[in-house]
């Protein structure tokens, strides 16, 4: 009899079920994006959307990162990595699907990373979960991004930029929150959004589709010092000098030279929607710590 | 880590080899064709030998190897008065043409399911066919993997050899 | 893992320790697959940077008298190409403990468990697919009275070597009523009644989701002589999966239905067989994927071996589909006109699998955004298909015959002739391929040599226009009772429209059967495509290499 009890008990325990009815919808939860326009630091975390313009799933994953960019605002730094063979190699010929948006950078993290092999959209959320559990479905971005959130900061960032036509330099200023031991890597690079370009969305190909936060270019990965230890209150300063004409034919020489279906980088930047993205990463971990955007443009 | 688990395993092969001799049915739920559950370890032949073989309307050899014996088994019986039990280990989607496909093949087993392979994890079977024999106590001596054309004599050597 | 490890080890030694005074059983079965991976540029086969990549397993069990305990050895080193890359290194991702005490039964540790066809719920594994989503967590399974049997369970639900974020409750009844009720009648019942809810905390700023997603599923099982009906009803409550995205989260319920029933008696059974599904996909995480799949809706097709009629297999789309499928199985008798001296078996097979009704997905300003084919809720739409759909489009439909005879004393031959329909664009998840129309026939004889020798020879052909065109292949076995076993295969794509892939996959294969032993070896170019096993289908990429399995039991 007193197995009965048990077991009826335990039945009881669980017949738990939540209808929720609507709306569904709670206006922002409560959350006001913090204010990123003033001088002090807040954590910002970078999703890196490993995408394709032939992949039909994809444009659900960019939907999800302007969604959560629009929760947390400039808390949240997009880059859209069009990566492999098969959902992002060029239709040469086609009339639709013929611009490569690939580079050199996005492939060899894509083979780092491991992404597109286990199927695309994948993204990361900071690297966090690396090596085993970094790649990430859309719909698990939401809660890496809350995880980091929380997370209290060691670096500040700030880029300035000043370009002259196609010419200039971007400087990116590091700036020690705290005492840090470490090996860390600081990575510079240029994004671009507006594309309007051909995108497989779900079972239609959309001619006018917009492509957003684009990797175009990765102008800098290196040591962020040479010391492994650093000071509170320590500014490193990483000025880099850019050619956008070089580093663009940079890409169309790549996508000529790719072996697979290649020759479809026809450059076309267009400046003003061009975006530099600089974060730091711990070289051990893989994990980005911080993360800052700036327009290329200082508007 | 490695080191505490290859002693787990070095115990482990060590006595199952000096107590192999007795291995006898689990205690595992199976349905019969009519949808009842009932524990393997109760089936029964009076002491004549149990033939188990795992099978599944989708396993073309596990097949053959039935209709095979299906075509030899009253001879079996009334030489060795052996009983074979056919345990189908087709899972929800094959699981109700089971009845009628045994049915209309004319076997004269007993047939039972086993749709989620609790007694074919229990029993250590990986692949199908895979076939038991077993003596008067219903303690495992004989198994065989796969089958072939032929295999049956070998079976049936070895039901002989208990039948004595 | 290292306390798992540690409990394990003590536990182990105590089970050991009496086990050498009460003579406990110990048993087990080991596994290992090796493959060695060779570039070949034209079948897209790659090399791996291991060469050879290697998995296997180890079950052992332990059982003296109702108490019994086990765990399992994987070792990934590296997992095979076919197996996702997640499944990396040694582990023991499996052990368990059982008793059985007046009745009740308390499993603590790992645990496969399934509630009715496993519509709501289904844990289980399946080496050859990779997959393995057992419980971990505590199982109680009682029989309060005679035909009656009550299960409940908790636990997590496992994905490659961890744990997936939902808690997952389940409880099941069932009642068999002739044995509990004590009357003989021709007509037996068995009914059943099983529920599932899923906990997973709400973290979404912005949408309500539900914490606690609950499902249930009732089932009746009816025999009355000859003749068989079963079904199963089942409904999950909302689980939107989480998204920011204004339309990213639907809130409908899931349903599905299924429905079979049989005739049979000697040498004949006819089965029929429907169900319908709406949105019915349930994970152990609500925004997880694929691998997270916890429940099981069978597919309504037959499961093929012969190669080329498995070449283009049906999976069931969870989200939404419409089956109808009949069997016959027929043996006419000796001695009559079609019979012979042996009798011939016949079976036929049918299958359709549609979509449901279509509808369209607004967005928020209510314009329309996609075609939907499910049950569809959010504050933007609320969409559910009618039951029955006049126009569903076709996902896959199979008619098949196959006869069997037995022609004299040496000679057995087999027979199939089938046409089948498949929707790539929707079975892959692929765009702009259509529907590939086949036609198969196949031969498959075998001649006894003498005794204990076997020849058997395979020949099929499949003509199709999409996909990859039309097939060829013919394979020659030879075996030798009970030890040995040789085959060599060829399959000829000579009708791709690509000619540079008009390309012949040829498999050699021989293998060594000994008692509770089997060793086999081979070497051959793998087609990269979709491997089914039990109604579940993954794709696989093109391979060109050696294979060793060894597989053994003690």
């Amino acid at each position: 009899m007193k197995n009965v009890i048990t077991l009826f008990s335990f039945i009881l325990f669980i017949t738990s079920c939540d209808v929720v009815e609507g709306p569904y919808l709670i206006d922002n939860g409560g959350i006001t994006p913090v204010d990123t326009s003033s001088n002090t630091y807040v954590k910002k975390v970078l999703i890196e959307d490993f995408t394709g313009h032939t992949c039909p799933n994809c444009p659900a994953a960019a939907r999800e990162l302007e969604a959560i960019h629009d929760v947390y605002g400039n808390q949240i730094i997009g880059m859209a990595l069009h990566v492999s063979t098969g959902f992002a190699a060029p239709w040469t010929g086609a009339g639709k699907y013929e611009y490569d948006f690939r580079t050199e950078w996005g492939t060899e993290w894509d083979d780092f990373f491991d992404i597109s092999n286990a199927g695309l959209p994948r993204g990361m959320v900071n690297r966090i979960g690396y090596p085993n559990e970094h790649r990430l479905g859309k719909n698990e971005w939401l809660s890496a991004v809350i995880t980091e959130l929380e997370k209290e900061i060691d670096f500040g960032i700030s880029i300035t930029c000043d370009m002259n036509g196609n010419e200039g330099t971007i400087t990116v200023n590091t700036e020690l929150i705290n005492d840090v031991v470490g090996d860390y890597n600081l990575v510079v690079c240029l994004t671009e959004s507006h594309i309007i370009d051909w995108q497989k969305d779900g079972q239609t190909d959309n001619e006018f589709y917009e492509h957003n936060h684009v990797l175009r270019s990765v102008l800098s990965d290196e040591s962020l010092s040479i010391s492994s230890s650093y000071t509170s209150g320590d500014i490193i300063a990483e000025p880099i000098a850019i050619n956008l004409t070089t580093l663009e034919q940079y890409n169309i020489d790549y996508s000529a030279n790719t072996a697979i279906n290649g020759n479809g980088n026809s450059g076309g930047w267009n400046i003003e929607n061009m975006s530099v993205i600089a974060y730091i990463y711990d070289n051990t971990t893989k994990e980005i710590v911080q993360v800052e955007e700036a327009h290329l443009m200082n508007k | 880590m490695k080191k505490i688990f290859s002693t787990i395993v070095a115990i482990a092969i060590f006595s199952t080899l000096s107590i192999a001799q007795n291995r006898t049915l689990p205690s595992v739920d199976v349905k019969t064709l009519e949808g009842s559950n009932i524990n393997i370890n109760t089936i029964e032949n009076d002491g004549n030998p149990i033939v188990i073989s795992f099978w599944a309307t989708w396993c073309k050899p596990c097949k053959k190897e039935l209709n095979n014996i299906a075509e030899v088994y009253e001879d079996w019986q009334d030489e060795t008065n052996v009983k074979l039990v056919a345990i189908s280990i087709d899972n929800a989607r094959s699981m109700a043409k089971v009845a009628p496909y045994v049915n209309a093949s004319d076997w004269d087993y007993e047939v039972y399911i086993d749709p989620n392979g609790d007694l074919k994890r229990a029993m250590g079977v990986s692949t199908v066919p895979h076939t038991f024999l077993l003596n008067s106590k219903k303690e495992i001596v004989w198994q065989h993997k796969g089958y072939v054309d032929g295999d049956e004599e070998e079976l049936l050597e070895q039901i002989e050899k208990l039948a004595k | 893992m290292k306390k798992i490890a540690i409990l394990f080890t003590a536990l182990s030694f105590s089970i050991l320790g009496f086990s050498q005074e009460n003579n406990g059983e110990f048993h087990g079965d080991f596994d290992l697959s090796m493959q060695s991976y060779q570039e070949d540029a034209l079948i897209g086969a790659e090399a791996a940077d291991e060469i050879i990549l290697n998995n296997a397993y180890l079950n052992i069990n332990y059982t003296k008298g109702n108490f019994s305990a086990g765990l399992r050895y994987e070792s990934y080193l590296n997992a095979l190409l076919d197996f996702d890359d997640d499944y990396k290194g040694n582990g023991i991702p499996f052990r368990y403990a059982t008793y059985i005490i007046d009745g009740l039964e308390v499993t603590a540790g790992n645990y496969y468990e399934q509630i009715g066809s496993g519509l709501i719920f289904r844990s289980y594994e399946n080496k050859g697919l990779g997959v393995d989503n057992a419980m971990d967590g505590i199982r109680l399974k009682y029989s309060p009275a005679k035909g009656v049997y009550l299960k409940s369970f908790i636990g997590k639900n496992r994905t490659y070597f961890t744990y997936a974020d939902g808690i997952i409750r389940g409880a099941d009844a069932e009642i068999d009523l002739n044995t509990a009720l004590n009357f003989e009648s021709k007509t037996k019942i068995i009914i059943g009644q099983g529920f599932v809810s899923r906990f997973q905390a709400d973290n979404n700023p912005k949408f309500n989701l539900p914490q606690n997603v609950a499902a249930y599923a009732s089932r009746l099982n009816v025999i009355n002589g000859r003749w068989s009906y079963s079904g199963e009803y089942a409904i999950k409550l909302n689980d939107p999966i989480g998204s920011l995205t204004a339309e990213g989260n639907n809130y409908a319920n899931g349903y599905a239905l299924m429905s079979s029933l049989s005739y049979s008696k000697r040498g004949f059974g006819i089965i029929a067989e429907m169900h319908r599904v709406d949105h019915m996909e349930f994970r152990s995480e609500r925004a997880q994927e694929k691998q997270y799949i916890i429940n099981y809706i069978p597919t309504l097709t037959k499961q093929h071996t012969y190669s080329l009629l498995a070449l283009y297999p049906c999976a069931t789309q969870s989200e939404g589909e419409f089956g109808t499928q009949i069997d016959v199985f027929y043996k006419i008798k000796k001695g009559s006109l079609l019979g012979g001296k042996y009798g011939t078996k016949i079976s036929f097979n049918f299958s359709s699998i549609r979509s449901l009704q279509k509808g369209i997905k607004y967005d928020v300003n209510g314009n329309e955004v996609t075609e939907i084919s499910s049950s569809f809720k959010n504050d933007y739409n609320d969409f559910t298909p009618k039951f029955f759909s006049k126009n569903g489009e076709l996902f896959f439909n199979d008619i098949n015959l196959e006869v069997y005879k037995k022609i004299n004393k040496k000679v057995k031959a087999t027979g199939v002739l089938a046409k089948q329909s498949y929707n790539k664009d929707v079975l892959e998840g692929k765009t702009n391929y259509g529907i590939v129309n086949s036609t198969i026939a196949i031969a498959d004889i075998s001649y006894k040599v003498k005794k204990g020798h076997t020849v058997r020879v395979e020949l099929q052909e499949l003509l199709a226009d999409g996909g990859d065109g039309s097939w060829s292949m013919g394979l020659i076995e030879y075996t030798v009772s009970p030890h040995w076993f040789f085959a060599v295969q060829d399959m000829y794509n000579w009708g791709n429209h690509d000619i540079e892939k008009q390309l012949h996959y040829v498999n050699i294969n021989c293998g060594f059967l000994s008692g509770s032993n089997r060793f086999a070896i081979g070497y051959g170019k793998k087609r990269a495509g979709i491997f089914c096993v039990g109604g579940v289908c993954k794709e696989v990429p093109s391979s060109n290499g050696f294979s060793l399995t060894i597989s053994s039991s003690f």
